[in-house]
């Protein structure tokens, strides 16, 4: 097609492309001195590849030493960052929850969801209702399931009807579903609190102890991370790839493809259900502003977008990256926090226009490459 | 129980004719161009800012013109800023579906942000273009002058665009492009004249809905959420990319609307309409009248 749209849509991509390739070239040249560094990892490299590789895929050596210097500065963060930095890495392990769970189902599929905050919001809710309207006794261990247990009901009750429209009417009606909910919390007022919501939440974050509450939402992070990383590596990831690409070959090859979809939003609903958890017992209460409004979907929409979807570790890198930005960052400069988000909003935006595949993904790739020939 | 059947009819007619306005703007871009617009909402929003930056001087400057004035030049400034996003942004992008749509919604986003900065959480005094209200004895309710208004233009600018889209070569070649890309560029449709102007119009629209609905209702940061699920059901009901069934649909929801606020209760507003809403999906997942000359 040779249309004018046609022509000027190249535009952005030949930008972008542009500056690939000198960013390529530039690449090149370093990998003479990058090269031999990465050789010398690559021993280390190679005994993760031999033991659990297969599952999680192989790295090279720069890459295996950005994995686990990653991971250990998220462990160690108590013993060498401040106060605020500590806050900001527990709200950030909570988002990354979110985020990788919005990947597994709309950056996998393609069928981007608007509704996802229904299902952290109904978990939450649950959690709260349970302690203000049944027992204020009852253990976590009784809230935590059930609550993860009702973002999987409500989850299908979305996925149902939904998922059997295709592209943009799935994301119409996953936008409207979050509207209905929020507008359900004032007449349902008693139960749910109206827009004030509810307190009494147990709170898990303690100001006296935050090494140990940093942990508390740390470990379930990265249990939720590697989970999905399974999932997403194995064949159900690819055929959830499969759906976003080419939904009518998928259905040619004999796979029933809605099924695949309803899974795959079944399998989000669940580490939504726990960061929803999560969230409610870190503000120690729930209110619709902070737990169901669409702005909290397109949070998360954003920091899969800046990460790369379709990768699930970089929707978790987005959350640390807009967190930490917003957090930290931004207001150091002391800046407004509509300000801070609005500069967050265009950073958003141009990695949408110019580079559609995500930083984290740019950066593991660069590294690829910077490792030079592999064998 | 006459009273309230005769309130329903009369509020549900005026307030048809607001959704429609923004339901009609927002499905000619997805007929046009395949792009899901979620900024416009947003539009509405800077249509009605735009009002009141225009009409009250006490927000910006001094500028203080007539309501009337006002009230054209913001619907003008809203169909630029419209043409602007499409130049500026979607232009380059709407190759991807995901992505545009994914932008729009950025878009949405920082506008609210930056509106939120600039003008604060608080409902702006906005004055009316016309005030006062209708007192109707027989009916026993009372509709303000901006309503009417509002019915009034919503019918003038859809019989327009009816006679736009219809009788003129230019406007039929934005229908032949919501129908088929390739048959109008094979007979010499120029695409991004086509999809400019039904960016423009699109922009008025929401300009015109945006003034009124920022008269009527409170003008905050946060009013362009529900004008835009509004749209989203009215469209989805309707069949998306088609005016006929934006109409019809808006029509249908209004009136179930201003039925539940009536008899059921305002906290209840949306639920019906969602109920229509998974119906038609379930029933009729194109919609009422779902694309129907277009050729895929």
């Amino acid at each position: 097609m040779s249309s004018e749209t046609g022509r000027s849509s190249g535009i952005a991509s030949r930008i972008s492309g542009a500056a690939g390739r000198a960013g390529g070239a530039a690449l090149d040249r370093l990998t003479t001195v990058t090269g031999p560094i990465n050789r010398v990892l690559q021993p280390l490299a190679n005994v993760y590849n031999r033991l659990i590789g297969g599952y999680f895929g192989e790295m090279n050596g720069l890459q295996f030493v950005l994995v686990v210097g990653t991971l250990v500065g998220l462990l160690t963060a108590p013993f060498w960052g401040n106060y605020a930095l500590i806050q900001a890495m527990i709200a950030a392990s909570i988002w990354a929850i979110l985020a990788m769970g919005w990947d597994i189902q709309s950056g996998y599929t393609g069928y981007i969801s608007f509704g996802h905050s229904v299902l952290s919001g109904g978990a939450g809710y649950t959690t709260a209702m349970l302690i203000h309207n049944v027992n204020p006794e009852l253990p976590m261990l009784v809230t935590i399931p059930v609550s993860v247990l009702a973002a999987l009901g409500i989850g299908l009750l979305i996925a149902l009807p939904s998922l059997r429209l295709s592209g943009p009417y799935f994301s119409l009606i996953t936008f409207v579903a979050v509207l209905i909910f929020y507008r359900m919390m004032n007449p349902l007022s008693e139960y749910t609190g109206g827009e004030t919501g509810l307190a009494g939440v147990e709170k898990i974050f303690d100001i006296t102890e935050p090494v140990q509450s940093y942990y508390l939402f740390l470990l379930p992070m990265l249990a939720v991370a590697v989970a999905l990383l399974i999932v997403a590596r194995s064949n159900i990831g690819l055929i959830l790839l499969a759906i976003r690409e080419n939904e009518s070959a998928v259905e040619a090859a004999g796979i029933n493809a809605t099924k695949f979809k309803i899974w795959s939003f079944m399998l989000s609903s669940i580490p939504m259900g726990i960061g929803g958890v999560l969230l409610a017992h870190r503000f120690g209460g729930v209110d619709p502003g902070s737990f169901i409004v669409v702005d909290n979907s397109i949070e998360m929409i954003a920091m899969a977008v800046v990460g790369g979807m379709g990768s699930i570790l970089g929707p978790l890198g987005g959350a640390f990256f807009i967190i930490l930005m917003e957090d930290i960052v931004l207001h150091a400069f002391g800046l407004d926090a509509q300000l801070r988000w609005a500069i967050l909003w265009i950073i958003v935006l141009l990695i949408l226009v110019f580079a559609r595949q995500g930083l984290f993904r740019k950066l593991w790739y660069g590294l690829e490459r910077l490792g030079g020939d592999r064998r | 129980m006459l009273d309230q059947i005769l309130s329903v009819l009369l509020l549900g007619a005026v307030v048809s004719a607001i959704y429609a306005l923004v339901a009609i703007g927002f499905t000619m871009i997805f007929g046009v161009g395949g792009v899901l617009n979620l900024a416009h909402g947003g539009l509405i929003m800077f249509g009605a800012y735009a009002y009141v930056v225009l009409t009250s001087s006490s927000v910006v400057g001094a500028i203080a013109v007539p309501p009337a004035a006002g009230f054209v030049i913001a619907v003008i400034a809203t169909a630029l800023a419209s043409y602007a996003l499409y130049a500026g942004l979607v232009r380059y992008i709407e190759d991807n579906v995901v992505i545009t749509f994914l932008s729009t919604v950025m878009v949405a986003l920082l506008l609210t942000n930056l509106i939120h900065y600039r003008f604060g959480a608080n409902p702006q005094g906005t004055p009316s273009v016309l005030s006062g209200s209708l007192h109707l004895e027989g009916f026993g309710t009372r509709i303000g002058y901006m309503y009417i208004l509002g019915f009034v233009l919503s019918w003038i600018t859809i019989g327009l665009l009816w006679y736009y889209v219809t009788q003129t070569d230019e406007g039929r070649s934005i229908l032949a492009t919501s129908m088929s890309e390739r048959g109008a560029q094979l007979t010499g449709v120029n695409l991004l004249s086509v999809k400019s102007r039904t960016w423009l119009i699109a922009g008025a629209f929401a300009g015109i809905a945006g003034v009124i609905l920022g008269t009527v209702e409170p003008t905050t940061p946060q009013m362009w959420l529900n004008p835009l699920a509004n749209a989203f059901i009215i469209v989805v009901i309707g069949g998306i990319g088609s005016i006929k069934g934006s109409v019809v649909a808006a029509y249908l929801i209004g009136y179930l609307q201003q039925f539940t606020t009536e008899f059921i209760g305002q906290g209840y507003v949306g639920i019906p309409s969602l109920i229509v809403l998974v119906a038609v999906l379930l029933l009729l997942p194109e919609g009422l009248y779902g694309r129907e000359f277009a050729h895929e």
